[in-house]
C-alpha cells in the first residue's frame, strides 16, 4: 500500500472541557459530568478531577470518595454533538477524508493535502488552533503512517499534545509497549495473549501467525499486524463508512421502576424513537431487542426476537419488545430500558394492502411530517403523555455520528 | 442552577459574517451587562433552529436562547456562579 499520512484528533476532556469553557467558574476545577436525572454515571472528568483518581464508568458516590470537592456537571448533549459537528467541518477544511470515530474522536487522511498546506505537523497545528480559538477546547493529534498508529500517538500526550510517529520508529516504539496500549485490544484479549506469554506489541508482533491463528480464529493474524504496527485500512469519509447494523435507544431512568404499566409506557417511548429514526432514514428491520439493567446496577440481560416481516412502525416495535418481556419474570425493579431494531434493509415503499393498514401507515406518516415540522414529540401517543415523555436520561451512544442515520439528536 | 423560560429583550451587534454579539439584555425591569458569551450553540427544535449563548454579567451565567423562526429571545437557564 502507498504511504499514507494519517492524524488522529482527540478532544481533551471533551464533555468536561466543554463545560468548563461554558461556565468559567469550573475552570481549573475538579468536575464530573454525568446524564440528566442525577443517576447515571459520570460519563467524562475534567484533567483536575482524574488527578484525584476520578474515572469514567464511576457512579457519582465513588468519583465524591475519590474527589470529595468534585462539582457534579449535568451534560447537556446538544452541546456536546454541535461543538463535534463543527470541529468536523474544520478537519473537512483540509482534506474531504475524515472519519469520525465517535463524538471526540476522529481520523484524517492528509496525504493528499500535503502538497497544500505543507506538512502533517502544520495541518496539526493549524486544527489545534482553529479548535482552540473557536470553542477555547483543546485536543491531542497523533500523526502516523495509518490509523492504528495515529490512534497510539494521539494518546501518548495528553491533555494538549502533538505525537509524530514515523514508519522508521515504529519497531522501536513498539518493541516494550504493553499490547493493551493498541485500539481494538481490550481487556479480554490482553488477558488471552497474556495467557500464551504476550505482553508487549513486540511479542506479539514476533508471535508464529499459526499459533495465534489457532487461538483466535481468523483475528490471528490481524493481532500479529497489529503487533508490528500494521494497518491497512482506510479512513472512511462520511457516509460511505460501513452500512448499520441496527438502530436503538436506551435510558437509564430517573428512578428505579417495577410498576408494569410504568415499564410498557418507557418501552412504548423508545419503541417511538427507534420507529422514527428508522422511518426517517428510511429501514425496516426484522429483528426487535429488549434489554434492560436491573436496580443492582450490575445484573442485566437482553432478549430478541425476529418476526417474519421487516417493519419500523412503532407500535409493531412495541409490540415485538412487550413479547420479549412478558416471557420473562423481572428479579428487580429497572434502572434502565434499551430497544433497538436490527437485521435491517432499506425500505422500499410499498402500499399495505389492507385498509386498516393503510390508515395505520398514513397516520404515522402523519404524525412524522408534524413531529420533524414542531419538534420530536409534538404529536405522540396518548399514553405517553402528560409531559412524561422525555423522563430519563439519553447518553450519546458511541456510535454517534454527526451525519446520517447515527446522529442521534440530543434532547 | 434554575431552569427558566422567560421572553426578554437582548441587545445585539449583528456583525459581518452573520456573527451575533449579545450586549444586554432586561430581566425583571433590570439591564444586565453582557461582560462576556463563554459559550455558542445550536440546536433545532422541528424545523426552527434555535441558538444558544452561555453569557455572564460578571456575577452570573445565563442560557440566552434566540428562536430564529419567531425572532424572539429567551432565558433559559441562570446559574450563579459567585459562592
Amino acid at each position: 500500500m502507498k504511504s499514507r499520512t494519517i492524524l488522529h484528533v482527540d478532544m481533551n476532556a471533551f464533555f468536561a472541557s466543554v463545560e468548563q469553557q461554558a461556565n468559567p467558574e469550573l475552570r481549573g476545577k475538579p468536575i464530573a459530568v454525568v446524564g440528566g436525572g442525577g443517576r447515571t454515571v459520570i460519563t467524562t472528568s475534567s484533567y483536575e478531577a482524574r488527578a484525584k483518581g476520578v474515572k469514567t464508568g464511576m457512579a457519582v458516590w465513588e468519583g465524591k470518595r475519590c474527589c470529595p470537592e468534585l462539582i457534579v456537571v449535568v451534560g447537556d448533549s446538544r452541546k456536546y454533538t454541535y461543538t463535534s459537528t463543527k470541529i468536523n467541518e474544520i478537519f473537512r477544511d483540509y482534506t474531504p477524508e475524515v472519519e469520525a470515530f465517535s463524538i471526540d474522536e476522529s481520523w484524517l487522511d492528509v496525504t493528499h493535502s500535503l502538497s497544500i498546506f505543507g506538512s502533517a505537523v502544520t495541518i496539526a497545528y493549524l486544527i489545534k488552533a482553529r479548535i482552540r480559538h473557536s470553542f477555547g477546547i483543546t485536543c491531542s493529534i497523533g500523526i502516523a503512517p495509518n490509523k492504528l498508529l495515529a490512534k497510539l500517538a494521539s494518546d501518548m500526550e495528553k491533555p494538549d499534545g502533538l505525537t509524530v510517529i514515523a514508519t522508521e520508529n515504529v519497531p522501536r516504539i513498539l518493541e516494550h509497549l504493553p499490547i493493551r496500549a493498541l485500539c481494538g485490544i481490550g481487556r479480554k484479549t490482553e488477558r488471552q495473549l497474556n495467557m500464551i506469554n504476550i505482553h508487549t506489541c513486540g511479542e506479539l508482533g514476533r508471535c508464529d501467525e499459526g499459533r495465534l491463528t489457532r487461538r483466535f480464529g481468523v483475528v490471528g493474524r490481524r493481532l500479529k499486524e497489529m503487533g508490528q504496527g500494521i494497518d491497512d485500512s482506510p479512513v472512511s469519509i462520511f457516509g460511505e463508512d460501513d452500512e448499520v447494523k441496527s438502530v436503538g435507544h436506551s435510558r437509564t431512568l430517573d428512578r428505579d421502576i417495577d410498576d408494569p404499566a410504568e415499564i410498557r409506557r418507557f418501552i412504548l417511548q423508545l419503541s417511538e424513537m427507534v420507529g422514527r429514526r428508522a422511518r426517517r432514514y428510511h429501514v425496516s428491520g426484522k429483528t426487535v431487542h429488549l434489554y434492560v439493567r436491573y436496580a443492582d446496577f450490575f445484573s442485566s440481560w437482553g432478549k430478541q426476537t425476529t418476526l417474519k416481516n421487516y417493519i419500523n412502525l412503532s407500535d409493531e416495535i412495541y409490540k415485538a419488545a412487550l413479547g420479549l418481556l412478558d416471557g420473562v419474570e423481572l428479579e428487580q425493579p429497572l434502572r434502565l430500558v434499551g430497544v433497538s431494531l436490527s437485521n435491517l434493509k432499506h425500505q422500499t415503499e410499498q402500499l399495505p394492502l389492507f385498509e386498516d393498514e393503510r390508515k395505520k401507515l398514513f397516520a404515522t406518516q402523519a404524525m412524522d411530517t408534524l413531529n420533524d415540522r414542531f419538534g420530536s414529540t409534538a404529536v405522540t401517543f396518548g399514553s405517553l403523555l402528560p409531559g412524561k415523555e422525555k423522563s430519563g436520561s439519553q447518553v450519546i451512544p458511541p456510535s454517534w455520528r454527526p451525519d446520517g442515520i447515527r446522529k442521534v439528536d440530543g434532547e | 442552577m434554575e431552569s427558566i423560560r422567560i421572553p426578554l429583550r437582548v441587545a445585539v451587534i449583528y456583525s459581518s459574517g452573520g456573527k451575533v454579539t449579545p450586549k444586554w439584555f432586561e430581566l425583571g425591569r433590570r439591564k444586565y451587562e453582557i461582560k462576556e458569551t463563554t459559550y455558542f450553540w445550536r440546536d433545532q427544535i422541528g424545523e426552527v433552529p434555535h441558538m444558544h449563548y452561555a453569557v455572564s454579567d460578571g456575577q452570573d451565567l445565563y442560557e440566552l436562547v434566540f428562536n430564529t423562526c419567531d425572532q424572539t429571545w429567551t432565558v433559559q437557564t441562570v446559574k450563579s456562579v459567585q459562592p
